[in-house]
């Protein structure tokens, strides 16, 4: 399968980037790390008349420490990067992990972090090449008007297949969009818009440059839990993120002061588990409690047959996996 | 003698630096002046009639150079002479999503895929069939008009007397099996590359040059021949480096063909390479097989008889597929002292993708069956699984109970090897709760002993040619697809002459060079072409030994060659040889190097062409005691001239196999065994199967190369645990939902296990110096095994493989009677009853794929689905 032709247009700056973006509105891809993009674009999934290729952008890249404990993220830093920033490992475990699940070694060193949150929802009938999609018709998300997956409605159920983003929700991130009306600083929760086909909301002529992990959100035990079939390479078929913090109480841990869990890969977009805080939080942590968290969590997951491994197991294991989480997290596994 | 000087040692591959350098060259490296890009127009519908087909835009497309179709040549061929069903592009049906179209030459793949979007196809869809237990009641619209009830074909065998087996038997059991269907995944995708000649006297195409990724590159040049309706001798074929072929490329590939008719419409050579997605259309893997299986056994152990039904999920077309669904009977034997079998088996066709021959062809999915109830057997009679299969064991030399040849038999030692080795006895069952052992066997033949095509011809021929430096060429046309074939070769040749194997060059796999050799497939090159090998270099060897005894003054018989000498036996051995292997194979070389730095009597430095004046010098020091190879062969062509040998191999008579139909498949001349222990655990909350070391013993007879040995033995294990754990071709409606390396699970590094392969040498009487096949006995073993072991960790039984985790946890729930959850669309695992539509992996619960509005046969069929 051969690439579409396009033009390559190679911004230095955020300013020039946004400019292009602007310029070419209608026909235009944002090329981070590719790892998802050049598949997609072979499928014909894209076939962009300019491809912004952001690899020039300086300002974009790295982890930056801030003087009030939160941390500051390029958004072109790649998720090889975060896995083994030592700064983000001892006060953000959480993004670690969930960054160190990600595909396979040679895909995290192109792959970023702007990406995996900007990645496209994804769907078994979707990302197919061309002459397979003829195949089925097409669907709703592309080229098509029905969906395979959930037939007779007209809701595209693409999941939201990123590994870092249900650890972000937990963390209360915010990213900062640049577009030509300027910089806006969003909550990553407000970002999706839990339908599979127009899962963001990022105008074709913004760009999410900055990710921001406040200080509040420093230093909660942090654990990702990852449905795969196989041990690299998979995209999550399901996914748990827990951050917890405890009370403290002398040496011993005491109990539960704050806790938060995100699951993706079982939804259209990556979610924060409602009412996770109420359950757990000021509780000591049991396996009574750690299975109703599982319970919990399994209600908020949605998966549909959109890839691999039936709904119900994936459901199911959205309910073992936040038990284990949770339990992880509370230091008792 | 078990002195050898170059086989039994490891040895790397001879095209070793060539692959990991990168300087190979595979099909696809290749380039010739004018050469244009083809692309395959791919159908989007399982079954359907062509009524038009009109490619006047895509010619007017700038770039493209021509576009061919069905009517460009209009001939059937197919790898087995009952099965000539396939025509290279299709001419009135097409019968699987991906079945081949039009092809489209041009200079640039952007152009040639441009092109695929502009070549108008009216369809009329047909109703399709994909479970091949409906296909088997179909009665109209039929996949081949001239199969009914869409089967391709059955075999009903009785051997013994089973009705009396199972009444003799103390415990019977009986189940369901279902094995889904696999594909190789082989590194490198298809790929052709056609070229022709211009004929001086017509200025029409004339001699065609292909250069293809085949293991066959013969039978390629045989269908070639056919379809484009030219004499064989006016065709070559050349393989170029293969990367991997696992049977995938065993047989003729529609690519190959396709490349040939589009290089000749367009008059400029032509390549064609699959991408992935082709790959997995183009298929030819193991097809999802339903098997009925019956076993009884009598309180000690014996086994009394089998009754087994196989359904085969066969695809579009015939492929391999008789010969498949014979090996799934004829292989119950063999392995096992078996007195009673009864056989039914039915190929069944389907509007899938074509299955063919793949790594352990026939046997693999009946012996996950076989094996898995032999343990359910052992467990109810209270004996263990390893003592079982060692009170089964056949009393070889014999023939088996469905007339195959059994001589050599390294059965009882591999599983001897395998649970000493593995604690087996220490361990079994008392691993803590969650982790557990199985025991497997598998055998496989080495070679078939009746090609495809049936003759007396031999199935290998290999000559031999030394020039009067010394340089050994042997030309073969066996193929070299990274199993280790040249090394094999060059190995046999050495080991004969006595000489370095850096000495030995092997010409391979081009049909104007070398002469006839069958191909890479059903485990046949080592045994075959290596006998071979072994009788060419064997004649050569006499031609060198007579004229050496002349110089030497004694007899021929007295002669030893080794380490590139030739040297008297009872004379005093010179200083090379006494230190055997210490200073083995280039000193010979080294002492011609040493040799060199002197100046020669004419005063002038060998090595540059000063043969005369080398000869006056050996004259002077005749007679003695040895000479170098290089003066034994200048002596030999002086004395015979041209210093050619030819050495060819057909399997004998007596190993060729009974007179009941269909009694030419499973016959060989030696069978390799294996017996394999999987240590796994399961987690009770998820399902998930690790399998954290596998012990894994394989009878190859001699391991020539023990080093390639023990690859193929890792090679097999790690393919196996694929098929046994995460690998699956998932359907709906005729689509194949993973067609892809992403979706299609292969299993990774991360979990691959540890695995000791362990080498037993049976020495086989017909075997090149004892040896047999290596490379797929021991595949079918690992799923069985790990089947086994996920029995004795937890105690559930899968029937169903994959074992992915939704089975298993599903299986476990089933035990369990705990919350009903709906893992896998309603189907018990544990005890599946049909196939679903897709494997079970997935379970889609919709209708399936509607048409899009603007698709033509939605507007055909206004207001619903084509069907």
């Amino acid at each position: 399968m051969s690439l579409p032709p396009f033009k390559v247009l190679r911004p230095r700056s955020i300013d020039e980037a946004v400019g292009y973006l602007e310029k070419h509105v209608a026909n235009i891809r944002v090329l981070a790390g590719g790892t998802d993009l050049i598949p997609s674009m072979r499928q014909r999934l894209f076939s962009p008349e300019y491809v912004l290729d952001l690899s020039g952008v300086a300002a974009m890249r790295g982890v930056r420490p801030q003087s009030d404990g939160g941390v500051e993220i390029g958004s072109l830093t790649t998720l090889r990067v975060i896995e083994n920033s030592g700064f983000l490992r001892q006060h953000y475990p959480v993004l670690a992990e969930a960054a160190a699940t990600v595909a396979s070694p040679v895909l995290r060193n192109m792959g970023t972090i702007g990406g995996n949150i900007c990645l496209d929802t994804r769907c078994l009938w979707y990302n197919q090449s061309l002459t397979w999609r003829k195949g089925c018709g097409f669907c709703i998300k592309k080229d098509g008007d029905l969906c395979h997956v959930a037939p007779g409605g007209t809701k595209c159920w693409a999941a939201f297949s990123g590994d870092t983003p249900p650890a972000l929700l937990c963390l209360n991130t915010e990213i900062e969009i640049a577009g030509p009306s300027g910089v806006r600083r969003i909550p990553l929760q407000d970002f999706y818009t839990g339908l599979g086909d127009s899962y963001r909301k990022l105008q074709a002529n913004e760009l999410v440059t900055r990710v921001f992990l406040p200080a509040s959100s420093a230093d909660y035990r942090g654990v990702y839990r990852k449905l795969r079939v196989r041990g690299s390479i998979d995209y999550p078929l399901a996914g748990v993120a827990v951050v917890m913090r405890h009370s403290s109480n002398g040496h011993s841990i005491g109990h539960i002061a704050d806790v938060r869990i995100g699951i993706t890969a079982v939804n259209p977009a990556p979610l924060l588990v409602k009412g996770a805080t109420d359950l757990l939080a000021g509780k000591e942590m049991n396996d009574l409690l750690a299975e109703a968290a599982g319970d919990l969590a399994a209600k908020t997951a949605k998966p549909l047959t959109t890839s691999a491994l039936t709904p119900e197991y994936r459901s199911e294991m959205i309910r073992v996996f936040t038990k284990r989480a949770v339990l992880a997290a509370a230091g008792m596994n | 003698m078990t002195d050898f000087s170059i086989i039994g040692k490891p040895t790397a591959m001879v095209d070793a630096a060539e692959k990991t350098t990168g300087a190979g060259k595979y099909t696809d490296d290749l380039c010739l002046p004018g050469m244009l890009v083809g692309k395959i127009l791919h159908s989007p519908y399982p079954h359907a009639r062509i009524k038009s087909i009109d490619t006047t835009r895509a010619e007017r497309l700038d770039g493209v150079v021509a576009v061919a179709i069905g009517k460009d040549a209009p001939k059937t061929y197919g790898i087995l002479p009952v099965g000539h069903d396939e025509y290279p592009l299709a001419l009135d049906k097409v019968r699987y999503v991906g079945d081949n179209l039009a092809c489209v030459a041009a200079i640039s793949e952007g152009i040639a895929e441009k092109a695929l979007e502009l070549i108008d196809v009216d369809y009329e869809v047909l109703p399709a069939y994909f479970d091949p237990e409906q296909s088997m009641m179909a009665e109209t619209n039929l996949i081949h008009d001239h199969k009914p009830n869409n089967l391709e074909k059955d075999y009903h065998h009785v051997f013994g007397n089973p009705d009396q087996g199972f009444a003799e038997a103390d415990q019977i059991a009986e189940a369901r099996f279902i094995a889904n269907e696999v594909t190789h995944a082989a590194m490198e995708p298809h790929s052709t590359l056609a070229s022709f000649e211009i004929d001086p006297h017509t200025g029409q195409p004339g001699r065609l040059t292909v250069w293809s990724s085949t293991q066959v590159p013969y039978y390629l040049q045989h269908k070639l021949s056919l379809v484009l309706e030219m004499p064989m001798q006016q065709i070559r074929v050349i393989k170029p480096l293969v990367g991997g072929g696992f049977g995938g490329k065993s047989e003729v590939i529609p690519l190959e063909i396709i490349a040939a008719v589009a290089a000749r419409k367009a008059r400029a050579p032509v390549k064609i390479t699959y991408t992935r997605e082709e790959v997995f259309w183009a298929h030819r893997g193991r097809p999802r097989t339903i098997i009925d299986l019956k076993t009884g056994v009598k309180n000690d152990g014996r086994i009394t008889a089998v009754k087994a039904r196989v359904v085969q999920d066969g695809g579009a077309y015939c492929s391999y597929g008789v010969v498949t669904i014979l090996y799934s009977g004829a292989l119950l034997g063999a392995l096992y002292d078996i007195p009673n079998i009864q056989y039914d088996g039915y190929r069944v066709l389907t509007n899938k993708p074509a299955c063919g021959a793949m790594r352990g062809h026939g046997t693999v999915n009946v012996r996950f069956a076989f094996e898995s109830q032999l343990d359910e057997l052992a467990a109810r009679i209270g004996m263990d699984p390893a003592e079982i299969r060692l009170c089964n064991l056949l009393k070889p030399p014999c023939i088996t109970v469905n007339g195959l040849r059994v001589q050599s038999y390294g059965l009882p030692e591999c599983i001897e090897k395998t649970v000493n080795r593995s604690g087996w006895r220490e361990r079994k069952g008392k691993r803590p709760r969650g982790r557990g052992l199985g025991i497997a066997c598998s055998h496989y033949v080495s070679g078939a002993a009746n090609s495809i095509i049936r003759s007396d011809m031999p199935h290998s021929t290999v000559n031999i040619k030394i020039d009067r430096d010394g340089g050994v060429v042997v030309y073969t046309g066996a193929s070299e697809i990274g199993q280790g074939s040249d090394t094999m070769t060059a190995q046999i040749a050495a080991e004969t002459l006595g000489c370095s194997l850096s000495r030995v060059r092997v010409i391979a796999a081009d049909t104007d060079l070398t002469p006839i050799d069958i191909g890479s497939y059903s485990s046949r090159v080592t045994f075959m072409a290596g006998n071979a090998t072994l009788r060419a270099a064997e004649e050569v060897k006499k031609l060198i030994a007579a004229a050496a005894a002349r110089k030497m003054d004694c007899a021929i018989g007295d002669l030893q060659f080794r380490n590139d000498t030739v040297f008297r036996k009872n004379g005093h051995a010179n200083q090379n040889e006494s230190g055997g292997d210490s200073r083995p194979r280039l000193s010979g070389l080294a002492q011609r190097r040493e040799d060199a730095l002197q100046p020669t009597v004419s005063g002038h430095v060998e090595g540059q062409i000063l043969r005369g004046s080398l000869q006056q010098k050996r004259k002077d020091e005749f007679p003695k005691n040895s000479m170098t190879f290089e003066e034994a062969v200048v002596a030999a062509i002086d004395f015979h001239g041209a210093l050619t040998g030819t050495g060819s191999y057909a399997p004998p008579q007596d190993a060729r196999g009974g007179k009941h139909k269909g009694a030419g498949v499973g016959p060989s001349p030696a069978y390799s065994y294996s017996a394999q222990v999987a240590e796994v655990s399961v987690d009770e909350d998820t399902g998930e199967v690790t399998v954290h070391k596998v012990w894994a013993a394989h009878d190859c007879g001699r391991a020539l190369n023990p080093v390639s040995v023990e690859g193929q033995i890792i090679g097999s294990v790690w393919m196996g645990m694929g098929q046994a754990l995460t690998e699956e071709m998932i359907w709906k409606d005729g689509m194949l939902m993973n067609p892809g390396l992403l979706e299609y699970r292969s299993p990774s590094s991360v979990e691959s296990p540890a695995v000791e392969p362990i080498i037993v040498e049976s020495l086989d009487p017909e075997g090149p110096f004892g040896a047999k096949e290596c490379s797929e006995g021991s595949l079918a073993a690992t799923i069985p095994a790990i089947a086994n072991a996920i029995y004795d960790a937890v105690g559930v039984r899968l029937y169903e493989s994959p074992f992915t985790p939704e089975r298993v946890l599903a299986a476990l729930r089933a035990r369990k009677n705990a919350k009903p959850l709906n893992l896998t669309e309603g189907i018990d695992p544990t005890a599946p009853t049909r196939f679903r539509e897709h494997g079970g992996s997935l379970c889609f619960k919709g209708k399936g794929p509607e048409r899009h509005a603007l698709d033509p046969a939605r507007r055909e069929t206004p207001g619903g689905s084509p069907k």
